[in-house]
């Protein structure tokens, strides 16, 4: 374990919270502001976390990933396309539609990475090119179709965009239920329960994505298949060597990393808001790749930096909330743009390698030739 | 390796192409190029049926005595229950009215074909040209210097050249229709704050840089304050603007809305204003998601975010249809001005949620809707943000 990088990520996440605590403590109790910055936090790092899981997969397997973005977006698009396909043309169930999206983003996730991994495992093609011909076909086949089937004459929903299903209902964890005996008629008590319950308030992508990362964690470090991944993006001559095939493995790595993607995707449009936008993803797909560095491709260090970037989105909201009681001499967090650029110098921050070299496998980006 | 370059050869056109179609869908399918591309005399909804006295047809606008209107929209359609209709509404009003003669519309299906739209209206002898939303401005004000015997009524275009010492880039024919967008936020924080059981309410919003988001914001601060000095309560107001460095991206994010409404709820806001575009309406579907009382902006998105609708109490609404209306009763009889004009804001109805506003509240919100008309209430917001 890398208690420093852990450390230094702890750090910024509690200075983070401490500002807003400072200022906001004055309108609010200190428990609800952390409990709600918290809960905001988990949220918005949902998309991020998956993303670094999807280039965790790829990269501990030697595939460099930068199409994750555009796999999110794809994603994000057909699984919301999925979602409404089958309710207004099939008149499904709108549970059952949301479900169904959820999986239609899975897949579109899939099929790109395997379009990724034809190119650069089969054909060998410069992994980083691969991936940017995936984020500049996503922008064009998104729009394009986004345009064609909505808003074009004649177009097969009539010009308008039609009422979506809806999107995936918060899953209420008991724990006021199971304090309200305890507390009694403490209302105060009662309170401050119902304020952390909320934190654990989340959807289920949102919890979904946390339950993955350690089980990603246990399956790169505790499994064969784990150990045989990794081998394929340390050595893979080695690998091969002793009869693991490298390309098989590398090719089912790629695509697991794109089912990862393509439920991030459906975060932005099944879970967050039934809604597509061109570019919606807005390069969370390469702030991931930066959570996956900074994370030292470690499914929980990245987990730890989606976090921060969580955190400092969470900041940005409640400086606004509390933008009347900042004092004086913070005057500088009133100015919503320093305060925004927050997650762009943090990037910065945690790129230059500032608490510690980050290695990424041996053979990552490097195709293999028997 | 020949393979390899082809299969990358091809995936790169095929993704240029697909870059390129997204701009152009359209492609003027049926239109020879002398036809405008979709003219219609009456909206695909039911319209009120005229009496036929004349049989007009487009043909006719260019003799003087026959006073025709034409309404361009912003990319969408005529019917989007939004801002192309409102606008469409005031035109049909005024032909209803006896103001106008004939009235055409044409649906705008991209951006790029905003000048030759208005260009269609403008070679057929039109007298009045309306043009809907904030994108058309410069195609607007390009169109007043290319036809200038005729008007412009720009809906939604604030006509910045009014303001500026340089008189050179002044426009003689064309009139921006703007609203009191502060009067509109003031009535939905006053609503709000009436409707509020936390006594905590919210606002997410575009960037705070374009004056009107600014003017719903802190209207709706106003609003509430104003109501509590009425009933003697405290209203706690949470009102955040998106500050992307992208401007655009600002009022394109429903998923920050979304996330940004979800934690004032989490704080105990129990009523979220939406104003700004799409992210505002994350703000509104989400709110409405979690059994939060949503409001809406500029029309009444009761009718226009079926996700929302139940729990929608009301929408800051500029009144466009009276707005256009008048000014193209205006433009007949010569009295309008070119620059900006300042229509009506109002509230939408509370459609579903109205048996959950009492009487009391009901009278209060007509109250303050009448001082805001008469100015016994002004709202105190200044036309822009006070520089920090």
């Amino acid at each position: 374990m890398d208690w420093k990088r852990f450390g230094f990520i702890a750090l910024i996440i509690t200075v983070l919270f401490g500002v807003v605590v400072v200022v906001g403590q004055a309108k609010q109790p200190p428990l609800l502001i952390i409990t709600s910055m918290l809960a905001t936090t988990i949220a918005v790092a949902t998309p991020l976390t998956l993303g670094a899981l999807s280039g965790v997969y790829c990269e501990r397997a030697g595939v460099v990933n930068i199409g994750i973005e555009g796999m999110m977006l794809t994603a994000a698009f057909f699984g919301w396309l999925g979602g409404i396909y089958m309710f207004q043309i099939y008149h499904m169930d709108a549970m059952v539609s949301i479900v169904l999206g959820v999986f239609f983003a899975i897949l579109t996730g899939a099929i790109m990475a395997l379009l990724h991994a034809v190119l650069s495992i089969t054909f060998k093609v410069d992994q980083i090119i691969g991936g940017t011909v995936i984020n500049i076909l996503a922008v064009g086949l998104t729009g394009f179709l986004n345009r064609q089937l909505f808003f074009g004459k004649g177009s097969v929903f009539g010009g308008s965009v039609p009422a979506s299903p809806g999107v995936l209902p918060t899953i209420h964890v008991p724990i006021t239920e199971l304090f309200t005996s305890i507390c009694g008629s403490s209302a105060a008590c009662l309170e401050n329960v119902q304020a952390v319950n909320r934190v654990f308030d989340q959807k289920p992508i949102a919890m979904g994505a946390i339950l993955l990362v350690f089980l990603s964690h246990y399956v790169l470090f505790n499994t064969r298949w784990g150990l045989r991944t990794r081998a394929v993006g340390e050595h893979p001559k080695a690998a091969d060597t002793v009869g693991i095939n490298v390309a098989k493995m590398r090719y089912a790595n790629v695509l697991i990393g794109g089912m990862f993607a393509g439920l991030a995707g459906a975060y932005f449009t099944i879970e967050s808001v039934p809604s597509f936008e061109p570019l919606l993803t807005n390069g969370r797909g390469f702030i991931s790749l930066a959570a996956m560095i900074f994370g030292n491709w470690t499914p929980i260090g990245a987990w730890a930096a989606a976090l921060v970037f969580g955190a400092s989105q969470a900041l940005l909201i409640n400086m606004q909330i509390y933008r009347d009681v900042i004092p004086p001499q913070w005057a500088f967090l009133q100015q919503s743009y320093i305060v925004g650029l927050t997650p762009y110098i943090l990037t910065m921050f945690i790129l230059t390698g500032i608490i510690g070299r980050t290695t990424p496998p041996a053979a990552d980006g490097v195709p293999y030739e028997k | 390796m020949k393979k390899l370059y082809f299969v990358m050869a091809l995936l790169i056109v095929a993704s240029m192409v697909l870059t390129a179609c997204g701009g152009t869908p359209t492609a003027a399918p049926t239109a020879a190029p002398t036809e405008p591309p979709v003219v219609a005399t009456e909206a695909p909804t039911a319209a009120p049926t005229e009496p036929p006295v004349v049989e007009l047809t487009q043909a006719d606008c260019v003799k003087p005595e026959v006073f025709c209107v034409g309404l361009v929209t912003d990319v969408g359609k005529v019917n989007d229950k939004s801002f192309n209709q409102s606008a469409w509404e005031g035109v049909q009003q005024s032909q209803t009215d006896g103001v106008a003669d004939l009235v055409q519309f044409i649906e705008t299906s991209d951006a790029k074909d905003y000048a030759k739209n208005i260009a269609t209206f403008g070679d057929a002898g039109f007298d009045v040209i309306v043009t809907v939303g904030f994108g058309l401005t410069e195609a607007t004000f390009a169109a007043g210097a290319a036809y200038p015997d005729l008007k412009f009524i720009g809906v939604d275009q604030f006509q910045a050249w009014q303001f500026t010492e340089d008189t050179a880039d002044d426009s003689a024919n064309v009139t921006g229709l703007n609203f009191p967008e502060d009067n509109a936020g003031f009535l939905v924080g006053a609503l709000a704050s009436m409707m509020s059981a936390s006594h905590k309410i919210g606002a997410v919003c575009g960037t705070d840089v374009v004056p009107p988001v600014w003017r719903f914001g802190e209207g709706y601060k106003a609003g509430a304050a104003y109501a509590d000095g009425m009933n003697g309560t405290t209203t706690e107001v949470f009102v955040v603007y998106h500050s992307d460095v992208g401007f655009d991206k600002t009022f394109t994010d429903p998923e920050w809305g979304a996330q940004t409404a979800k934690s004032m709820m989490d704080q105990g806001a129990d009523a979220i204003f939406g104003c700004g575009g799409l992210t505002g309406n994350g703000a509104i579907t989400a709110a409405a998601q979690a059994g939060a009382y949503a409001i809406g902006v500029d029309a009444d998105q009761y009718l226009t975010l079926p996700e929302a609708a139940p729990r929608m109490l009301s929408s800051a609404m500029k009144l466009i249809t009276p707005g256009v209306a008048e000014l193209a009763a205006m433009a007949k009889d010569g009295t309008i001005a070119a620059g900006n004009f300042t229509g009506l804001a109002g509230y939408a109805p509370f459609h579903d949620l109205d048996g959950e506003v009492s009487a009391e509240i009901k009278a209060a919100m007509e109250a303050i809707n009448a001082g805001l008309l008469d100015g016994s209430i002004t709202t105190g917001v200044a036309p822009t943000k006070p520089a920090e």
